[in-house]
């Protein structure tokens, strides 16, 4: 996603120029001088191995070691990215997080195509009303199926939820996250072996994708196996289960991994919701997209990941493929710089609401869809479009050039004589940040010509990606507030609605660097709704509050989508209920079949 | 001879520290050394990343940094609980007692993370040097002796339409042409992407399969390229006097061939060659990347995106010396083909 000549891809040619540069520079013809003659201390490569081989037991399930036969139901899928390794402590990667719905699926609670909570390894879903949840919403209950076991026999207990809160919280352990368990979690505990019960030190709402949830890629870790390991070792860094997870839970069970080439998973014949259609989900490392495409045109793969939207149109017509759209939560959107401060001070004329819905007005959002995205999507009405708590009655913001000029000549915003419009001797001159993605650069420049014709002047400019998205402390454009409009990709925690993106507490400083609130908006009102809605646990309440949130955003102008970024994938007409989910694409994996 | 070689040895241990040091503080400087931890849109952040940068060592100053990547740290306490008091004795051994380091990325040895991926580079390479060595000399031999011929010509225009060809573009066009459009028509056809197919297994026939196409790409540009040189090299040296004198001696056309010419012509293509050999260990990013192959290139790309440090030091040095090495060699293999050169 990043531009190839970003400033890192040329940092790596000049350390190959260099090195190539100073190998060259060693001397063809030797001078005459008498050299020492003692032996070149070349660094020794004795490797360094360690010899921490976990103590696995032996009961292994009996896997073929040998290339499955032909008759063999195997489904192949393109993966564009490599895990970084397998354990849900040591990564949050989209691509490896995915695999946990295959190996370990052990999380309390999934989502299914729709994105609704079902219930899991959780009996059901706790609420205040079946007791799941305490009334003063501190203290989660969950009753745990007794029927599941780890694929060496031994059962999957609340224990292993427990140890797995332990190693997210060993400062031995480098974990990817603690959030949040290091914030807002008091503790877990084994009432049973079948009966989990956390406790909050504040009410929490949004447990479902945080607490032993797919999600967030916190899942249960077997304690039979890794409790030793970490015992002998100290850590569980260098566990061998990081990367080679042999006892597993789940459908398909972890078989091989072979760096840079591929990833094999095998039937779970014990799988608790019963032996998987398919004997193997087969994961090919296809890094480059172009190649990616191919493979899926000759039918060398069966599921093709991150399909670019101007590819599809060509897929369509190959009749061999049907391309799955999935709502991941992800929407591209305009943010405006709120700031009044002045290091971070965005234009004074976006402080007026109504400029702000004129700036949005002049736009034909559903034409750039149309034209850019090849109509496969359209502008998300709210922030939360995709799950039970997005309102369906918010008014979008209808293209209306006329109604746009009417707004600005309103709020004093007069036409010039360049055709620009001023107030206060001070031009409606906005800087429009973005990616150097294609797409992203074609919407600039329609919009620039749609701000035109009511008179707003655009200043376009754009960041590779991996600059545009550094934060205040790394001094990101962005971050530091050097924009008016900006456009990005964002989700809200999905698909639970949790953000915190917009409260006051998130604006970047000098004090807080990290700050997520690159809008820097900071309304009493809102933010107080914020607050209140993550420690209301009743969800009817909590959806209620949500529906004011909306609205308070839509008539504010807080935030408006250009469009709904689904996910796309491609999967063969070979196979059959493939049902994936934007949170949790593989949670029905063991449903999936293919017909030769 | 023995002296020399010890001696350039000995030249390459201060080039290497030198190497090290600089690549050190580039790799330092290239972006956010967390990337790798950070979820689908974003970075670390907050209490995760202070606790990252503690427990990675990444708050201490840079110099120490590069000791610790050195000569390791388990001479030494180090804080991991953030209480302000070292206690906890460190692990790491150093790159100068064997320890390449731990991937942050992965957690596994360095060391094993490149042996995994160094016998697919070089079973890819290498053979991929060797094709374009034999077709090189083959094709660069026949258009000097025939010079101006129909092939000598046709040879001219097609190493001039490789030559120009960029690698992305001539492997999804080997792709479409091989894997695409000849497997929809029915006919025999070569795999697009990976080593093999999963439903058959990581048979050496499969492997031999799936190597054409990246094979191909990696050999047509540089077998363009290495021809018109072998050419040029060798109608330099048919003129001159040597070549007339054998000639005038009655030798055959083959051995004046092979003995005078091609020998004389093999200096600068030896250094050529020798200059590639260091190289093949880093690997063909652009050709591994697009064929999925799983080899050095991608392994150094993949962990420079993650700005994975270690990873990274331990596959530019293993480049470094290998590269050193086979410069040496080159200087040596000199000495055979031209009498003239000596070392002391």
């Amino acid at each position: 996603m990043n531009c190839v000549f970003s400033k890192r891809n040329l940092m790596l040619l000049a350390l190959g120029a260099i090195i190539a540069l100073m190998a060259a520079c060693a001397p063809a013809v030797a001078p005459t001088t008498a050299p020492p003659t003692a032996a070149p201390a070349q660094p020794t490569a004795a490797p360094a191995q360690p010899t921490a081989a976990p103590a696995q037991p032996t009961a292994v399930p009996a896997q073929p070691t040998s290339a499955p036969s032909t008759g063999s139901k195997v489904i192949s899928i393109a993966y564009t990215q490599e895990p970084n390794n397998l354990s849900p402590l040591y990564t949050n990667q989209w691509f490896t997080a995915n695999l946990f719905d295959l190996f370990l699926a052990n999380a309390l609670i999934t989502f299914n195509d729709k994105n609704e909570p079902l219930p899991w390894i959780a009996q059901e879903i706790p609420s205040i009303e079946n007791g799941g949840i305490s009334a003063d919403g501190k203290v989660i209950t969950f009753k745990l199926r007794d029927d599941v076991k780890w694929s060496d026999g031994v059962p999957l207990t609340a224990d292993d939820y427990v140890f797995t809160w332990q190693m997210v919280m060993s400062d031995k352990n480098t974990v990817t996250s603690r959030d949040p368990f290091d914030s807002v979690v008091d503790k877990v505990e084994a009432t049973d072996p079948h009966t989990l019960v956390v406790t909050f030190k504040e009410p929490y709402a949004p447990w479902m994708t945080t607490i032993f949830s797919r999600v967030n890629s916190s899942v249960a870790l077997p304690k039979h196996i890794l409790e030793p390991v970490f015992q002998k070792d100290g850590t569980l860094d260098n566990a061998e289960w990081n990367r080679a997870p042999t006892v597993g839970v789940g459908p398909f069970l972890f078989k091989e991994w072979e760096t840079g080439s591929h990833l094999t998973f095998q039937a779970n014949p014990d799988f608790w919701m019963g032996k998987p259609k398919a004997d193997q989900i087969f994961f090919r490392i296809v890094p480059d997209d172009a190649a990616q495409l191919a493979a899926i045109k000759a039918g060398d793969v069966d599921v093709g990941v991150f399909i670019s939207p101007s590819d599809v149109p060509e897929l369509e017509k190959l009749g061999t493929v049907d391309i799955a759209k999935v709502q991941s939560g992800y929407k591209e959107s305009w943010y405006f710089n709120m700031s009044a401060d002045e290091a971070t001070k965005g234009h004074p004329a976006l402080q007026d609401a109504n400029v702000r819905r004129a700036i949005v007005m002049a736009v034909d959002r559903d034409k750039i869809d149309q034209e850019l995205l090849y109509g496969l999507t359209k502008p998300a009405l709210t922030f939360w479009d995709g799950m039970a708590q997005a309102d369906p009655n918010i008014e979008p913001i209808k293209y209306d050039p006329e109604g746009a000029k009417k707004l600005l000549d309103d709020a004093g915003w007069k036409v010039g004589a360049d055709g620009i419009r001023e107030k206060d001797g001070e031009k409606l001159k906005l800087r429009y940040l973005t990616t150097t993605r294609e797409v992203r650069k074609n919407t600039q420049a329609i919009v620039q010509q749609a701000w035109k014709a009511v008179g707003i002047d655009a200043d376009l400019v754009t960041h590779p990606s991996d600059v545009f998205f550094n934060s205040f402390g790394d001094k990101g454009p962005v971050a530091t507030g050097q924009y008016d409009v900006a456009q990005w990709s964002n989700s809200p925690k999905f698909p639970d609605p949790d953000t915190v993106d917009w409260l006051c507490s998130e604006i970047p400083s000098e004090a807080n660097p990290p700050g997520n609130n690159w809008e820097f908006i900071c309304d009493k009102d809102l933010d107080a709704l914020f607050q209140q809605q993550a420690r209301t646990v009743d969800a009817k309440a909590r959806t209620e509050l949500f529906f004011q949130i909306q609205k308070m955003i839509a008539d504010k102008v807080y935030w408006v989508s250009i469009w709904d970024d689904p996910d796309l994938w491609t999967i063969s007409k070979k196979l059959t209920d493939v049902k994936f989910s934007g949170a949790t694409p593989f949670w029905n994996a063991y449903q999936w079949d293919k017909t030769q | 001879m023995g002296r020399y070689i010890i001696r350039r040895l000995l030249q390459a241990i201060p080039l290497l520290f030198l190497i090290s040091i600089i690549v050190f503080v580039l790799i330092m400087n290239m972006g956010d050394p967390l990337v790798s931890f950070a979820g689908r849109n974003g970075q670390v952040k907050g209490k995760d990343r202070e606790r990252l940068i503690r427990q990675l060592g990444l708050d201490q100053p840079l110099y120490m940094q590069y000791i610790v990547w050195l000569i390791g740290n388990d001479w030494m306490k180090i804080d991991v609980n953030g209480d302000g008091t070292p206690d906890t004795p460190g692990e790491r051994r150093g790159v100068l007692r064997g320890d390449l380091g731990t991937s942050v990325v992965t957690k596994q040895p360095v060391l094993k993370m490149i042996g995994d991926r160094l016998p697919n580079t070089l079973l890819l390479m290498f053979t991929a040097e060797i094709v374009i060595i034999v077709f090189a000399l083959l094709l660069g031999i026949l258009s000097a002796v025939g010079q101006y011929s129909w092939y000598d010509n046709l040879f001219t225009g097609l190493s001039f339409v490789g030559f120009s060809m960029p690698v992305p573009l001539l492997a999804l066009g080997l792709i479409y042409i091989f894997g695409v459009y000849l497997k929809r028509a029915g006919l025999p056809y070569f795999p697009t992407v990976g080593m093999f197919e999963p439903s058959v297994g990581k048979t050496p026939e499969q492997v031999l399969w799936h190597m054409a196409l990246p094979i191909a790409t990696l050999s047509i540009i540089s077998i363009a390229a290495y021809s018109r040189f072998i050419r040029s090299n060798m109608l330099e040296v048919s003129s001159q006097d040597y070549m007339r004198t054998a000639r005038s001696k009655g030798l055959s056309e083959r051995l004046i061939l092979f003995k005078h010419a091609l020998k004389n012509a093999a200096l600068p293509i030896v250094t050529l060659i020798g200059l590639d050999l260091g190289f093949l260990l880093a690997g063909a990013l652009v050709t591994e990347t697009i064929f999925s192959w799983p080899g050095m290139g991608r392994l150094f790309y993949d962990h420079a995106v993650k700005s994975d440090l270690p990873v990274l030091m331990g596959i530019l040095m293993l480049i470094s010396v290998s590269v050193v090495f086979f410069q040496i060699v080159t200087d040596v293999t000199y000495t055979f083909l031209d009498p003239r050169i000596r070392y002391h």
